[in-house]
């Protein structure tokens, strides 16, 4: 016992009546160091013990108005800065379906940070070493005792007077409490080896823990069966089919989309008979026939379609568009040209859309009407 | 039979002795278990050993064993999962809106309906992650920075349920264990052992008992069902906007908030009235959890039933009201269409047999009352049957209706869900103080001064 | 239980005489102010009274709500204050008077009356069964009939039990509340789809009573509030009531505000996530022009502000910060009501001048005149309920 200092005085009440004189009476004598314990909060023991209402809203509020401003804001700048994306048609900032997220957050923020704040704040965790622990005096507070218990800290402490006011105001039991200064003074030293040496193991083992789940067991087998399925690669021998490969050749008369075989390639007059043009004659039709012709056919047949050729007699000059002839066959005779060739000039077909070719039918005839205008046409 | 209204009801009858109710509150977890203990964790277990089967089936060869089919791509996993959260609702509702309504009768109950309250969320919370066929994935659920450079899509209802579950299950557990911070102070200074005295010294936090911390506690209690109340009004609200922000036939309906949030409290309720039954029994606490609290926790399930009923009566009527003939034909459907069974079975269940309630008599008999909880939480399951199944079976095209039966895994796996829900409950049982110790004391007869002037 | 061991310390006062001065002078400027709109725009007058009406029933039947809740939740803090509440649901009786103008104007109200609108309309012929004048009117009044009944056996035994003492006329009432309730569930749902909901025939939505719900129990609330702190305030009510009692009052209100904006929300997002022609278009229209600014204002006077002046606890039991919020609530639930049923008669322009105002007069001042006639014949504290002295005992 010499070695131990005298923490408080205790004294033991029976009632809640009691308890409630007494942290009356010890409030108006003037000390200010002591507490009062008991099994259960006691109605109107704040009042008695002059205690200022708790804080703890104040910090609930805030953390929780932190917690819906991070919220709103961080799914502000994901949905809309980050990585916008439309999803079903509402805008970027969607505020009413942020805010069920919103509200969460904030719940979650204000009860779990003002749960946080009180036991280390207010209740200066993780100090778990306290006088009163694994006291009788503690014992009996914890099951039906109503305590009391003056520090000898206090300004206005003094034993005698103490154990007077206790025996005054009909304490059951009087007790003194002591502690070792080692014990309480005790402070977990942030850089002894054992505790280094145990963050740097448990560092290990959930970097250890991580890299394994993500990098060697999502690999193994049957977590990514998924991934091997057997399937059939495109260009390699496959044993399924027959002729040993993998990619299967079209049946025999598909006619791929687009690529419409042409039908008269030996008969210009059955050609010139059943085949007209599609395309009416407009300005925006006009227009590609132009550009087309400028670019497949002027090189030989000239700009106006006069068979003067820009090659220089480095290939023979075609005849000209404006002969009779020509101007009697109908459209398709032309495209069929185009579509197969005539004499020396070759087929079109493949550097000219279908809509193209009869584009420039259409050029070809504006041509023609251009050179032999008729009275009409000034109208 | 007269009440004399001019005096309080005692919440805990006889006014024992605070040592008294604190030795009958922690005794049993001094005692060894006996053998109907170890019995009743041998059903539960091998309930949970099915399930645990039928999962790893699943694992092995995908969501493909269960029933789902192509319109029916939801069934037992997300109706088991809204189940569970609903239990999970009553627990919070005792613990937190009665406290506000300052409704003492709670205190005898309200630890026990928190700790099913977090078994149930924990049960639920399997089902969204075993629904994605591959939980190892799951965790692309939380907006963390990752290597696509994408975040969660924060507008899709399917999302807010991972924050509203997960926020839900963390406050849950901090209130819960906020309120057993004093018992473990008590638990500590009467344990027997050095090994005991040591785990419940770490899990009391230094509690001491003094009153300038219980002056901080009081206000935490406050603040923290102050954001309760909200959030479990919210987490249903959630689970309901999975299905009415779609625009399918009998999902979208605007009543379904509320309507979801009853229905949760009213299965909650009934399973956390069913297990009370046995455990004051069990635990000789008939004078802490009364027949007083049993009829008042019968009237909420009445009211809420009710309301229940409210919200079935309603949908039908807007549903012919409202003139959209595919909305009608859902609801029709469900009366008398291939899944009319589950209709009936949840009508008579939730609506029906709880107006038996209306009877005291009825209110104050310990059997009449368990098979009433016991049909409730048959109905509540087959409500969320109803709603799931037969609308996703029968949607806007008929070409593309189908027809949902589960398999032995679906079912394998439901039963396991009850396996951990009822595993957990047990070995609770008999770790923790399944009644609060320091709020029963503080209700006592004798508990409060007589003559105190607050404020 | 004798009769002695419960009495209380109350003495009837009488009213002060300004206050039914007061009530009496609204009442008059009310009733001109009403008849001249009559004169000058019949229909804006008769849809003006669809408002007023729905506003009455909301603080009417919401306070026979209260009064039912509380002898079935078997609270003991409000029992001072069911007297008032008692006195407040007298109004039922005043509510058909609010209704004539409508009913007499239906057409002009209710766009779905119309015959030919009805043959062109195949929405509306689908819904005749339920919405026809005849089915209308009868529902309506088999409704009031039996809230009258309710208001007469409820207060009527409250009243009995000042001179009786009679414990069992407690039990009576508990009786009749438990069967008032699913009533009271259906009755207000009924309501809300007829006068509130069947304006815009072509719109619904399943949670639209409760919607109507929610605001009816805050006004309900608001209203007594406001009633126990002037008459405290005056000494009219028992001594010995203190900020205890307030606090219920106030944190109620909190909660019904948290409710409401609950509900509104889901209301409101749900619609505009499923986003659906058939619902949409009834937010479009309170979505645009003038309608927008008071769209957006409803979510602050009816949800920011008063949440704000409620939050702080000390707040629910400061008379002032209490009185402050409960007027800024009913004024609250008369613009949600007018922000409802307005948008529907006038979709392009926001209107508001007197006519608007002529009700609201009309209605405070027969609400005061109303309270000092049946204040001058009965105890404004139920001094024979068994639970008063325990109530006088209460405390947090």
């Amino acid at each position: 016992m010499n070695d131990k200092k005298l923490y408080s005085i205790t004294a033991l009440f029976n009632t809640p009546d009691e308890i409630s004189k007494a942290a009356e009476v010890i409030t108006n004598e003037g000390y200010q160091k002591y507490d009062v314990n008991t099994p259960y909060p006691v109605h109107g023991l704040s009042t008695k013990m002059k205690l200022k209402p708790s804080t703890l809203g104040y910090f609930a509020l805030v953390l929780g108005l932190s917690g819906a401003a991070i919220a709103l804001l961080f799914m502000y700048w994901s949905m809309s800065i980050d990585y916008p994306m439309i999803i079903g048609g509402k805008p970027f900032f969607a505020l009413p379906a942020f805010i069920p997220v919103t509200f969460e957050v904030t719940v979650l923020m204000a009860s779990v940070g003002t749960v946080l704040i009180m036991l280390f704040f207010f209740f200066k965790l993780p100090n778990n070493s306290h006088p009163l622990h694994d006291t009788d005096y503690m014992r009996k507070v914890s099951n039906d005792k109503f305590g009391v218990s003056i520090e000898a800290k206090d300004p206005k402490f003094d034993a005698e007077k103490v154990k007077q006011l206790f025996s005054d105001l009909g304490a059951e039991q009087i007790e003194e409490i002591y502690y070792d200064e080692d014990e309480i003074n005790h402070k977990n030293k942030v850089f002894e080896p054992r505790f280094i040496a145990f963050l740097f193991v448990v560092a290990i083992i959930v970097a250890g823990g991580t890299y394994f789940m993500l990098n060697k067991l999502l690999f193994m087998s049957p977590f990514n069966f998924m991934m091997e399925q057997h399937r059939i690669d495109p260009q390699s021998k496959e044993t399924l089919f027959a002729d040993g490969f993998g990619m299967r050749p079209p049946v025999e008369g598909t006619v791929a989309r687009g690529f419409m075989p042409y039908l008269y390639q030996e008969e210009p007059e059955k050609a010139e008979m059943l085949l007209s043009n599609p395309l009416f004659a407009t300005e925006e039709n006009l227009k590609l026939g132009q550009k087309k012709y400028n670019t497949f056919c002027s090189p030989c047949h000239g700009y106006f379609g006069k068979g003067d050729s820009r090659l220089n007699g480095q290939f023979p000059n075609p005849p000209s568009l404006h002969s009779e002839k020509i101007i009697q066959w109908q459209d398709g005779r032309i495209y069929h040209v185009i579509n197969v060739g005539q004499n020396i000039m070759p087929s079109y077909s493949k550097q000219l859309t279908e809509n193209e070719k009869w584009a420039i039918v259409l050029y070809i005839r504006a041509l023609q009407r251009a050179l032999n205008a008729k009275e009409e046409d000034l109208k | 039979m007269s009440i004399d209204y001019t005096r309080e009801i005692s919440v805990i009858e006889g006014s024992p002795s605070f040592s008294a109710v604190n030795e009958l509150i922690a005794r049993p977890l001094d005692e060894k278990p006996d053998k109907k203990f170890y019995f009743a964790l041998a059903i539960t277990l091998s309930m949970l050993g099915t399930g645990a089967i039928c999962l790893g089936i699943t694992f092995w060869f995908g969501t493909g064993v269960w029933g789902l089919n192509n319109p029916v791509g939801w069934a037992f996993d997300i109706v088991n999962f809204v189940f569970w959260v609903g239990i999970g609702h009553a627990g919070t509702l005792i613990s937190a809106i009665l406290f506000l309504f300052r409704q003492k009768w709670r205190t005898g109950i309200a630890r026990f309906a928190e700790g099913m309250t977090i078994f149930a969320v924990m049960t639920a919370g399997l089902f969204p992650l075993i629904h994605t066929g591959r939980p190892w994935l799951d965790g692309y659920l939380l907006p963390y920075p990752n290597q696509h450079h994408l975040w969660v899509n924060f507008t899709s209802p399917l999302l807010w349920d991972v924050f509203a579950v997960s926020t839900y299950f963390t406050v849950s557990f901090v209130f819960w264990y906020i309120g057993l911070m004093p018992d473990f102070a008590n638990l500590r200074d009467r344990a027997k052992t050095k090994i005991k005295k040591i785990i419940y010294s770490i899990f009391s936090l230094g509690w001491r008992h003094s009153h300038r911390h219980w002056h901080h506690y009081e206000m935490i209690y406050l603040i923290l069902a102050g954001f309760a109340t909200p959030l479990v009004l919210s987490v249903h609200t959630i689970v309901s906007f999975d299905f009415a922000v779609s625009i399918l036939p009998g999902w979208h309906t605007t009543i379904f908030p509320p309507y979801f949030v009853a229905g949760a409290v009213f299965s909650g309720f009934a399973m956390v009235q069913n297990v009370l039954i046995f455990i004051r029994k069990i635990f000789n606490m008939e004078h802490i959890i009364t027949m007083d609290t049993l009829e008042k926790m019968n009237k909420i399930m009445l009211l809420t039933g009710s309301m229940v009923g409210y919200a079935y009566g309603m949908e039908f009527f807007i549903a012919w009201y409202g003139g959209n003939p595919i909305e009608f034909f859902v609801f029709v459907n469900r009366a008398f269409g291939d899944y009319a069974w589950s209709y009936w079975v949840m009508v008579s269940c939730n609506l029906l047999f709880p107006q038996l309630f209306w009877f005291k008599k009825i209110r104050t008999n310990i059997k009449a009352m368990f098979v009433i909880g016991v049909l409730v939480n048959v109905g509540m399951w087959f409500e969320r049957f109803v709603i799931i199944v037969t609308t996703l079976s029968r949607d806007f095209l008929p070409s593309s209706w189908g027809f949902f039966t589960p398999t032995i895994f679906d079912l394998g796996i439901l039963i396991g869900s009850f396996g951990l829900f009822f595993t957990l409950l047990l070995l609770f049982t008999k770790t923790l103080p399944v009644v609060s110790i320091a709020e029963v004391k503080a209700v006592l007869d004798h508990a409060q001064p007589k003559h105190h002037h607050g404020e | 239980m004798s009769s002695e061991e419960i009495k209380i310390n109350y003495t009837k006062k009488e009213l002060p005489a300004g206050f039914s001065r007061l009530g009496f002078i609204l009442l008059i400027v009310g009733v001109i102010l009403v008849l001249l709109s009559f004169i000058t725009d019949y229909n804006r007058t008769t849809q003006n009274s669809v408002i007023i009406f729905t506003f009455l029933t909301s603080i009417s039947i919401g306070s026979l709500f209260l009064v039912a809740l509380e002898y079935l939740a078997g609270a003991v803090w409000s029992v001072p204050f069911r007297r008032i509440s008692e006195i407040i649901s007298f109004i039922i009786f005043l509510l058909p008077l609010f209704a004539l103008p409508s009913l007499l104007n239906f057409h002009g109200v209710f766009h779905w009356s119309h015959p030919e609108a009805v043959a062109s309309d195949e929405l509306l012929k689908a819904k005749a069964p339920y919405l026809n004048q005849t089915f209308f009117i009868i529902r309506n009044i088999a409704i009031f009939l039996i809230w009258w009944l309710f208001y007469t056996f409820l207060s009527g035994n409250s009243k009995k039990q000042d001179s009786s003492f009679d414990q069992t006329l407690t039990r009576k009432n508990i009786k009749i509340s438990a069967v008032f309730m699913p009533f009271f569930g259906i009755s207000l749902t009924i309501v809300a789809i007829d006068w509130l909901m069947s304006l815009e025939p072509h719109w619904f939505s399943t949670i639209f009573g409760v919607y109507y719900f929610s605001g009816t129990i805050l006004s309900a609330l608001a209203c007594l509030t406001l009633m126990v702190l002037y008459l405290n305030e005056k000494g009219l009510l028992v001594s010995g009531l203190t900020k205890d009692h307030y606090y219920s009052l106030g944190a109620l209100m909190f909660a019904f505000i948290n409710f409401w904006a609950y509900i509104a929300f889901s209301q409101f997002m749900l619609i505009w996530y499923a986003n659906l022609p058939e619902e949409t278009f009834w937010f479009i229209t309170r979505w645009q022009g003038g309608w927008s600014y008071l769209s957006y204002g409803l979510i602050f006077i009816h949800f920011v502000i008063p949440y704000a002046i409620l939050l702080p606890q000390p707040a629910k039991m400061d008379p002032l910060r209490l009185k402050l919020a409960s007027i800024i609530i009913l004024i609250a639930h008369f613009y949600d009501l007018y922000w409802l049923s307005m948008p529907s008669f006038s979709k392009d322009e926001v209107l508001f001048s007197w006519y608007e105002i002529a009700f609201p007069i009309l209605a405070i001042g027969l609400f005061i005149t109303v309270f000092s006639i049946k204040s001058k014949k009965i105890n404004l504290v139920p001094i024979g309920d068994p639970k008063m002295k325990r109530a006088m005992e209460f405390k947090l």
